[in-house]
């Protein structure tokens, strides 16, 4: 059963691949669009650069969160899942991984080229890569929890970010803080201990709140 | 007093009239003593002269805008769990007064500001989560508002305030902890001198009417949102025909 599951999670993925590069393709879109409006002073952008990427990957998350649920809504799966005697928590637990696997984590296989792009230490390249491993999984399972609340509304495009981004700061205060502290060759561990502890935190309460979540929301 | 009659929405709305007209009564009197008080008779700081004053606005306005956020999804909770009806519209009516609240708290913060640090803004721990607290009470205000069956609209409101209340400190820390990486010895160079006694009764007293404020403001909204729920029906339309 959940195998099934599993595998028609991963084919509505595989079906339509505008999932997958869609996501890639705003990314690098986004982050070409900065210097052109900050100008191309080089210690300039190597400042804010990190800034910028984490900055980007929130947009990216965002819309390739916004209306999560919308198609299984529309279907019916949805509800079948909340009937259905098998642990819907594992299901939308599935969900939340398949989802980030498809849609951000190619953008961190990719971020070596915008390293290029900017000039960016290989070291910090490191850290970058390191931040966004733990910190995108929070971003996607947090902007699906936003999703799951405005679910049974039908204009909700906007909605959702504007009540999900201040639950971002965290992650994101600590993650641009890391990537500062490399650059500037402070130590940076306690932040990537305090993404950690958010990261295991997030990961298997979020199923649960989603399951009463998406009971209220679609109980009308 | 019986609290499950209190809790009927019929019992509400048809015994606390005179309560909210006294009430109003009371606190407009008392505001209007306090304000005397604490802009005309309280001393004079010796370091920032009259521009102190706003003070007795500020700290009951940013005290309340955290108690209100409390209020809000402690009622949102007992909402969502016992399913009991006032709940829901105390914990939704909260939301709109904690977002005026945290409004003239930040308006107020920044008047202040000018004279005393030179600038109407700095990003300062403190201004900063006050105006995420703002992002966050106007996000329960408009998903609730978007939905079009309002019971539904009130539960989801209260799961996001009460999702609000438990992350509300892991901002302000993370948002602490971010300003004293950023700008450690300014933040320090802004403290608040320890306010003398003659200041201090008046700004207590303020924070007492300030509450007074918020439970007449309250109750009027409440009455307000049982009126919109129960318009429709035959106890309301015999009530007002009375």
């Amino acid at each position: 059963m959940n195998s099934i599951i599993f595998k028609r999670e991963i084919y509505t993925y595989f079906r339509n691949m505008n999932y997958i590069f869609l996501p890639l393709i705003f990314f690098f879109l986004v982050i070409s669009i900065f210097p052109l409006v900050i100008g191309p002073d080089k210690s300039l952008i190597a400042k804010i650069i990190p800034g910028i990427i984490w900055i980007t990957i929130i947009f990216t998350t965002l819309i390739s969160t916004s209306n999560f649920f919308k198609d299984d809504y529309n279907n019916g799966v949805i509800e079948m899942y909340l009937t259905s005697e098998k642990s819907i928590e594992f299901i939308l637990f599935l969900k939340i991984i398949i989802c980030w696997f498809f849609a951000i984590f190619p953008i961190i296989i990719f971020i070596p080229i915008v390293s290029i792009m900017f000039n960016i230490s290989l070291h910090t390249l490191t850290i970058i890569f390191l931040t966004l491993l733990l910190g995108t999984p929070v971003l996607v399972s947090i902007g699906i929890f936003g999703s799951a609340l405005t679910t049974g509304i039908s204009m909700n495009n906007i909605l959702g970010p504007i009540i999900i981004v201040p639950f971002y700061i965290p992650v994101l205060i600590f993650s641009a803080s890391a990537i500062e502290s490399v650059s500037n060759g402070l130590p940076y561990d306690l932040q990537i201990y305090v993404l950690l502890s958010i990261l295991l935190l997030i990961l298997p309460t979020m199923p649960y709140l989603l399951k009463y979540t998406l009971r209220i929301s679609i109980n009308n | 007093m019986n609290i499950s009659k209190i809790a009927n929405l019929q019992y509400f709305y048809k015994h606390t009239k005179n309560v909210s007209k006294i009430l109003s009564f009371i606190t407009f009197s008392l505001f209007i003593v306090g304000i005397f008080w604490g802009l005309y008779i309280a001393p004079k700081d010796y370091l920032q002269g009259d521009s102190y004053r706003i003070i007795y606005l500020h700290v009951p306005a940013a005290w309340l805008s955290l108690q209100v956020y409390i209020v809000m999804a402690v009622t949102g909770f007992i909402a969502l769990v016992w399913k009991i009806k006032i709940m829901e519209i105390i914990s939704i009516q909260s939301a709109s007064i904690g977002a005026y609240f945290t409004l003239i708290a930040l308006v107020t913060g920044m008047i202040w500001g000018k004279p005393t640090w030179g600038t109407y803004w700095v990003w300062d721990a403190r201004l900063t989560s006050e105006l995420i607290l703002l992002f966050l009470y106007i996000g329960v205000i408009v998903i609730y508002s978007s939905f079009a069956d309002k019971r539904q609209g009130a539960k989801i409101a209260a799961l996001l305030a009460i999702v609000g209340l438990i992350n509300i400190p892991i901002i302000h820390y993370s948002v602490e902890w971010w300003n004293t990486l950023h700008q450690g010895p300014t933040v320090t160079k802004f403290e608040k001198p320890s306010a003398h006694i003659t200041m201090l009764i008046p700004l207590l007293y303020m924070l007492l009417v300030f509450n007074l404020y918020f439970l007449t403001v309250l109750i009027k909204r409440v009455r307000l949102g049982i009126f919109q729920r129960e318009k429709n029906t035959k106890w309301m339309e015999s009530y007002l025909n009375d």
